[in-house]
């Protein structure tokens, strides 16, 4: 019996265990956020995953600029959005940027001018398809920070012009299921539907629901972002102008001209098009 | 040089019989496979993340190696008193530091290829490539700076008294060097005096180890530093490493040894 | 004959322990002066300042003042101890090596080339009798064993002059009587030996000469069988006569 003891007593606080677990695990659901949450990451980095999240989405620009980046202590900020991101050569935000990204100037003693031979100095961005190389960095970002609705658009515009469009309508769609009012996200699924599947029609209401939801945020006092309502806009003028809707063209024309840092550009379109003879809508 | 070469064969001895580089290896080579074995949109040619992710374990793994590897060495001769015997040979106390170093150095150095090789299989099989000229540079900078980082161990071994706060302290002065050392001057010039000439100060006397980590030059298929550079920092690190021994066998010579 | 080991005025001092005491001196104007074929027992109860003259000779710590020889050479020069070999009182060595590696690496130091290195290694393990576990690691060794690996060590460069520092502390009788065999064969072959030891019955069986010190100073040296020819007793109650002990109390 001695012997046994020991076993007994074990077996003893086996029990009492399982017992205390079986009261606590359904009180422990309402101590912590993380325990009901759905997502592993979730889970083990609470709200720090954002932090996480923003540092993989900088590696993404980092590794678009092929490791050619300022850091903290450089005297040029780093850049502050994305637009860089999927700007063509000649855009002004890609000139914008060319400025922003001259921030190594001349070195200002041996030490530097030395260590600058070990890093690189070139900025370049990547093209003919490396832009690939950006896509985990991105996936990785929406993975820890679902709600940060430029890795969707970013990754979606790239994997749009390597030709995945399936991919790239899939991880907008998820953006979509993750943030709903999201009019960024609208806007590249539109450009998606028009420019890759031809849908015009898909587009047009995607781009419509996306001018409804940028007008929600801003009547909520949420200071959507201008730019994307004058690029949607715009994108719909074009659409309508190309199917003869001139009333609605112009209509659109000028809710991005509200919106648009040159509206005498978009003045100008205006008047052109209110001079267009008047042709009969196109069937849609 | 026969005392040099035999203490030091005996510190790779202890680094591949000890547990430490194959637990760091093992990892790196699971953790690497284990990311490139993720499937990003359909895409198996994507492959700069997987180089990223490898590189930076195998800095880390070497620093760890390095650091862990090096504090212990003296720590170790001391309290387990196999100093004695040792000192009790024809062999003087700048020898052991010597042999300890060089050990240490070597031992990081078969390390390294091993990781390299790997690293090697593992981008070279995605991207159909291999830049082995630029793998040996990468290599042999890092193993430099592992020359200095092991001089700087050496040293606070002998000044400081526990293995482990000597490998914490210097694996913080390390890791602050790589992330700090070559923004300092920036930083002095946001200073007032006498701070600002103080910070300058500091700039140009750390070593600049930061000039080593050449991995995004690997990384983004650049071409690395020209070879006078490359020979430049290698001397560098040589004079670096050299002073930090002379210090240590300063320090050390006349050193109790707990009798 | 040839002076080997030769010490004039040493002295030892330590720091001070405490605020207000003075310097502790652990071995005050000692000399010594062994020749060669000579076993010499340095003997002298705990805390008497033997091990610190050991360290001296060995070159672990510096005099204060006075000097120390081996062969000639002052002992703070490396090449002194070039024909030394030397047994610490406990086994002090790199237990992840085998003992035929231990002794592969102290036979590196010195230079021994590869060949003869192989012939003395396998002679010696012999001689210890440490031949079939040659592939162990030390650490996996008994005490006995760790302190024969010991001894093959201190002979790997067949040294003119051996330093042992309690050689049989803590081994069984059959251990014991194993390193009066070695010393008593070493001494056959014309080897030095300059041990410290508390066994006073081995140091009597084995030894030509004894110093006795004690507090740091020499109190006795001679031939022992002139020592106990002048004292008419054996050489523990000379031992014990000089350190000022006597049955009811010290003297």
């Amino acid at each position: 019996m001695k012997g046994r003891i020991p076993f007994l007593v074990l077996l003893l606080l086996l029990a009492t265990c399982f017992s205390l677990a079986t009261v606590i695990q359904p009180l422990a659901q309402g101590w912590s956020k993380r325990a009901g949450s759905g997502s592993v990451l979730k889970m083990l980095l609470g709200d720090s995953r954002r932090l996480f999240a923003n540092h993989f989405f900088v590696q993404a620009d980092v590794s678009f600029h092929s490791g050619y980046y300022p850091s903290i202590f450089d005297q040029a900020q780093a850049p502050g959005n994305s637009r860089h991101m999927t700007a063509k050569e000649g855009d002004a935000a890609e000139e914008e940027h060319e400025k922003q990204m001259n921030f190594l100037g001349p070195p200002r003693d041996w030490v530097e001018r030395f260590g600058r031979h070990f890093i690189i100095t070139a900025h370049t961005h990547l093209q003919g398809g490396k832009e690939r190389e950006m896509l985990p960095w991105l996936r990785l970002s929406a993975e820890l920070d679902p709600q940060k609705i430029e890795t969707y658009t970013v990754a979606a515009y790239w994997l749009r012009d390597m030709g995945k469009v399936r991919e790239a309508e899939d991880f907008l769609r998820e953006g979509l299921r993750n943030n709903p009012d999201s009019y960024e996200i609208l806007f590249e699924l539109g450009r998606l539907y028009r420019n890759s599947h031809g849908d015009t029609a898909r587009a047009r209401n995607v781009w419509d629901l996306a001018l409804r939801k940028w007008a929600d945020q801003d009547a909520a006092g949420k200071k959507p972002d201008p730019l994307v309502l004058a690029e949607v806009a715009m994108n719909l003028a074009r659409l309508e102008e190309k199917e003869g809707n001139l009333a609605r063209a112009i209509n659109r024309l000028e809710i991005a001209q509200k919106a648009s840092p040159n509206p005498e550009v978009l003045q100008k379109q205006i008047d052109g098009l209110k001079n267009k003879p008047v042709a009969a809508p196109s069937e849609r | 040089m026969n005392a040099v070469i035999a203490i030091a064969g005996v510190v790779i001895t202890e680094l591949y019989r000890r547990k430490d580089f194959y637990v760091l290896f093992v990892l790196t080579a699971v953790i690497t496979l284990l990311t490139g074995a993720v499937n990003f949109f359909n895409d198996p040619q994507i492959v700069r993340y997987l180089k990223e992710i490898a590189l930076l374990l195998i800095w880390i793994s070497g620093l760890v190696i390095a650091i862990g590897t090096t504090a212990r060495q003296i720590p170790a001769e001391r309290e387990n008193r196999t100093i004695f015997p040792l000192l009790a040979k024809p062999v003087a106390r700048g020898q052991v530091i010597l042999g300890k170093f060089l050990g240490c150095w070597l031992a990081c150095g078969l390390a390294l290829i091993v990781f390299y090789l790997f690293f090697g299989l593992v981008s070279g099989s995605r991207e159909h490539h291999w830049p082995l000229v630029n793998y040996f540079q990468t290599l042999w900078l890092q193993w430099m700076m592992l020359g200095v980082v092991i001089g700087l161990v050496l040293l606070g071994s002998v000044v400081f008294a526990a293995p482990s706060s000597n490998a914490t302290i210097v694996l913080v002065i390390v890791v602050g060097i790589l992330l700090l050392g070559s923004h300092l001057n920036q930083v002095a010039l946001q200073q007032p005096e006498p701070v600002r000439s103080i910070v300058y100060a500091i700039y140009f006397l750390v070593p600049h180890l930061e000039w080593y980590d050449v991995r995004d030059f690997i990384i983004y298929d650049s071409p690395l530093p020209g070879w006078a550079d490359f020979g430049l920092a290698t001397l560098y690190a040589g004079v670096y490493a050299a002073l930090l021994l002379f210090a240590t066998w300063l320090v050390f010579r006349r050193k109790p040894l707990n009798l | 004959m040839q002076t080997i080991l030769e010490t004039r005025n040493l002295r030892v001092e330590y720091p001070a322990q405490a605020k207000g005491q003075g310097r502790k001196a652990a071995v005050k104007d000692l000399n010594l002066r062994v020749s060669a074929g000579e076993v010499f027992g340095f003997l002298g109860p705990n805390g008497a300042g033997k091990t610190t003259t050991m360290n001296v000779l060995l070159g672990f710590v510096n005099a204060t003042s006075g000097s120390a020889f081996l062969f000639g050479v002052d002992v703070r020069e490396p090449i002194a101890r070039q024909r030394i070999g030397y047994l610490p009182e406990l086994t002090y060595y790199y237990k992840f090596l085998t003992a035929e590696e231990l002794l592969r690496f102290y036979a590196r130091i010195f230079g021994i080339p590869r060949a003869e290195a192989d012939r003395r290694i396998d002679r010696l393990l012999k001689l210890v009798e440490l031949e079939p576990v040659r592939k162990r690691p030390i650490r996996t060794y008994s005490k006995g064993m760790q302190q024969r690996a010991g001894l093959a060590q201190a002979l790997i460069n067949n040294p003119d002059l051996l330093i042992l520092d309690e050689p049989t502390s803590g081994l069984d009788p059959l251990g014991r009587m194993k390193v009066r065999e070695i010393i008593q064969r070493l001494k056959g072959e014309g080897k030095t030996v300059f041990f410290s030891s508390h066994e006073l019955g081995e140091v009597e069986t084995v030894c030509d000469r004894v110093a006795i010190i004690n507090q740091g100073e020499l109190k006795v040296e001679g031939r022992v069988a002139d020592l106990v020819a002048e004292h008419q007793a054996n050489l523990e109650q000379i031992f014990l006569k000089i350190i000022g002990y006597s049955p009811e109390g010290p003297t």
